[in-house]
């Protein structure tokens, strides 16, 4: 059986009729807790996630509130810790006493927090931790709300590459990557698709998560010489790679990287917006994506936080919590948190990021959405049939904006 | 072997700006058995000063400098008033735990004043590389290796040339009897720890053109300046110049010719094989035992 967005919605209408027969014995709020990381190296995506988590709260309690009951949000600050994650988790449980849990942000942290979920049996829906080894561990509890696991997330793009006619196909490779659980695979992803389709690989290297410099590392691909660069970055390691690249003056013809492009004016204030023309990159949601409830969430957002762009990683927060309260809708209390998960396993959600579904280790089943920066914004170019403009092959460094 | 000098060029390069950044570290231990945890800190602090600066006024993030450091003297000089004065004769221990405590407090204010967003600052020339000969030097390091070699030589300067500087080293080796040859040796102490955070400033003006940062970033730093500090010998200026640069050319080959993921370990290694050989450091003295902190 599969449910839709509709049915959740429906739910969600007649939620408050539900609540005297389930939802616990309280009549005060439902208390939500999540520990992101507010501050250290992950505070960028982990403030937008708590953005993401703040619209939806609002926008929930405005609608009459989760099981006719209002939703208060109790966030800790983990400092992009992996010890203090656990911690965090631990004391929400134990102390805050929360009825139900929202993930932290990026599969370092939230593969230990994970485990506190379900060590504790409760529904644990992350909104960004797409590696793999988050799925290989037979948890029941655990969802990740993105479209793809992080192997996948670059497979629209290669197939992409993989498909062009032979003279417009990159004939060589470079492979870049912070040493990352999240990063790695999804660069592996490609790779893997593209050495099939006879792209030679020329350089791959790994890099660590504490690397400032990368110079070294750009001097020796330049030396590579390779068509395509496919770098598997978070944030601050994508604006500090490119701009080595534009130093030494090694501008491929082809330029794919993960994560860093799709934070908008943040990526083109880093490596500078003429930088940006023709850059790709998976990204997660568009702020035009024709998906149920996106433009409401876009409208709030921007009244709320007072600014024009919506980053992802607050969708991706807002979005987790949609999954959430489908699953509690669904089941009709937040008490029994073993059906929640059974009901997830089994059905479909509609999100702002598009139809959502998981398999049995909770990992998601879909496609992501390939961006790429043309004339100075962000465009989603692939799958076609949801894109804002065709992709066109090529970066153009000093072309952009 | 033009590969191989484009690596030692990128090394020295990135140990002259590691120089500057560690150079206050070290003078603050040598004068006054102080480990600044906030040090990295301080760094990102200048280096948010710089973007702000830049952003609001214009002004040449590197030029910056001239203002960037007397105001980031100032937080030092204020700092140690107020916080550390009060303990500095206490066990290092506790100087650890109140600068580790400082560290946090200043992200913390960064954080309220900037946002946790990721900062970069990019003049016109932050991308930009002097090529010859199939090298490539980008401009904003060489720039910043030429101002960091600037203010060392003055900071050495004023160690070695001056009264003040003799009046610090005095006040170092044994400050009961500089006390009784009329240096006031809380003062000296004050204006050596708002110096070594002058020099992290100069640091941060310069690594805030180089490379990204939010306000956690101070972590990744203070991990390097320490582990330069001590390759040196702890309190030695000299040390710290010789270390970071070791430091930065063991980081840029490794990454080269061995593997950048071992690029942040092998020069800790590096670190630990000295340490083994020489306790005190490359250049440093063993501590002296018989000294009195005033």
């Amino acid at each position: 059986m599969a449910l839709t967005g509709v049915l959740a919605l429906g739910l969600a209408a007649c939620g408050g009729d539900d609540s005297e027969g389930g939802g616990g014995d309280s009549s005060g709020p439902i208390r939500i807790g999540s520990s992101l990381p507010l501050t250290g190296e992950f505070s960028q995506p982990g403030q937008a996630a708590k953005q993401g988590y703040e619209v939806w709260q609002e926008m929930v309690n405005d609608a009459g509130g989760l099981l006719g009951r209002e939703v208060e949000l109790v966030v800790k600050d983990d400092a992009s810790n992996q010890n203090t994650v656990v911690t965090d988790y631990n004391a929400l449980i134990s102390q805050d006493k929360v009825d139900l849990l929202l993930g932290t942000f990026s599969s370092l942290l939230n593969l230990p927090a994970s485990a506190v979920a379900e060590k504790n049996q409760m529904l644990y829906v992350e909104p960004a931790g797409g590696s793999p080894d988050m799925f290989n561990r037979g948890f029941k509890y655990l969802f990740f709300t993105q479209q793809a696991t992080s192997n996948l997330q670059g497979k629209v793009f290669a197939e992409w590459v993989a498909a062009l006619p032979e003279d417009q196909r990159p004939k060589t490779a470079a492979y870049p990557t912070l040493d990352d659980p999240f990063a790695a695979p999804n660069v592996a992803g490609i790779q893997e698709i593209l050495e099939a389709a006879g792209v030679e690989t020329v350089y791959q290297e790994t890099y660590a998560i504490d690397t400032k410099n990368f110079d070294t590392i750009v001097n020796a691909m330049k030396n590579a010489d390779p068509d395509l660069v496919v770098h598997g970055a978070q944030f601050e390691d994508g604006i500090g790679l490119t701009r080595s690249m534009l130093k030494a003056d090694f501008t491929p013809g082809m330029f794919y990287e993960t994560n860093a492009p799709s934070f908008g004016a943040q990526y083109s204030d880093g490596i500078g917006m003429e930088n940006t023309e023709g850059v790709i990159y998976a990204v997660s949601h568009s702020p035009e994506a024709d998906t149920p409830g996106n433009a409401e969430f876009v409208a709030k957002y921007k009244e709320m936080f007072g600014t024009d762009e919506v980053p992802e990683d607050a969708a991706d927060g807002y979005a987790a919590a949609q999954v959430m309260q489908a699953a509690v809708e669904a089941v009709g209390n937040i008490d029994d948190q073993e059906a929640m998960a059974s009901w997830l396993r089994e059905n479909e959600v509609d999100t702002i990021l598009g139809s959502l579904s998981w398999d049995e280790t909770g990992a998601p089943t879909g496609e992501f959405l390939i961006g790429q920066w043309q004339n100075g914004k962000p465009e989603i170019v692939l799958p076609a049939d949801v894109s804002t403009a065709d992709i066109e092959p090529g970066w153009h460094p000093g072309a952009g904006g | 072997m033009t590969e191989l000098l484009q690596n030692l060029l990128l090394g020295l390069l990135l140990g002259g700006v590691y120089a500057l950044a560690a150079s206050g570290l070290t003078l603050i231990f040598g004068v006054m058995r102080v480990i600044n945890i906030a040090h990295g800190a301080f760094l990102i602090l200048a280096s948010f000063i710089t973007y702000w600066l830049w952003d609001a006024f214009g002004i040449d993030p590197l030029l910056a400098i001239v203002i960037t450091t007397p105001i980031v003297f100032a937080l030092g000089w204020v700092t140690y008033k107020v916080v550390v004065s009060p303990i500095r004769t206490a066990p290092m221990a506790s100087t650890v735990l109140l600068t580790f405590g400082l560290a946090l407090v200043v992200e913390g204010a960064m954080g309220e004043i900037w946002g946790n967003n990721s900062t970069a600052v990019r003049p016109s020339y932050a991308d930009e590389s002097f090529i010859f000969g199939g090298l490539f030097l980008p401009k904003a390091q060489v720039y910043g290796g030429l101002i960091a070699v600037v203010v060392l030589v003055l900071l050495w300067g004023v160690l070695t040339k001056t009264w003040l500087g003799r009046a610090i080293r005095a006040a170092a080796t044994n400050p009961s009897s500089a006390e009784l040859v009329g240096i006031k040796v809380s003062a000296v102490a004050a204006l050596v720890f708002a110096l070594g955070i002058a020099a992290a400033g100069a640091g941060g003006a310069i690594t805030g053109v180089l490379y990204p940062f939010v306000p956690g970033s101070h972590y990744q730093w203070i991990a390097r300046l320490l582990a330069i500090v001590v390759l040196g010998g702890l309190g030695s200026l000299n040390g710290a110049v010789l270390g970071a640069l070791i430091f930065g050319i063991a980081e840029t080959l490794t990454a080269a010719y061995v593997s950048p993921s071992w690029a942040t370990a092998v020069p800790y290694a590096i670190v630990f094989l000295v340490l083994l050989i020489r306790p005190q450091g490359l250049l440093g003295t063993r501590l002296r035992e018989d000294a009195v902190a005033a």
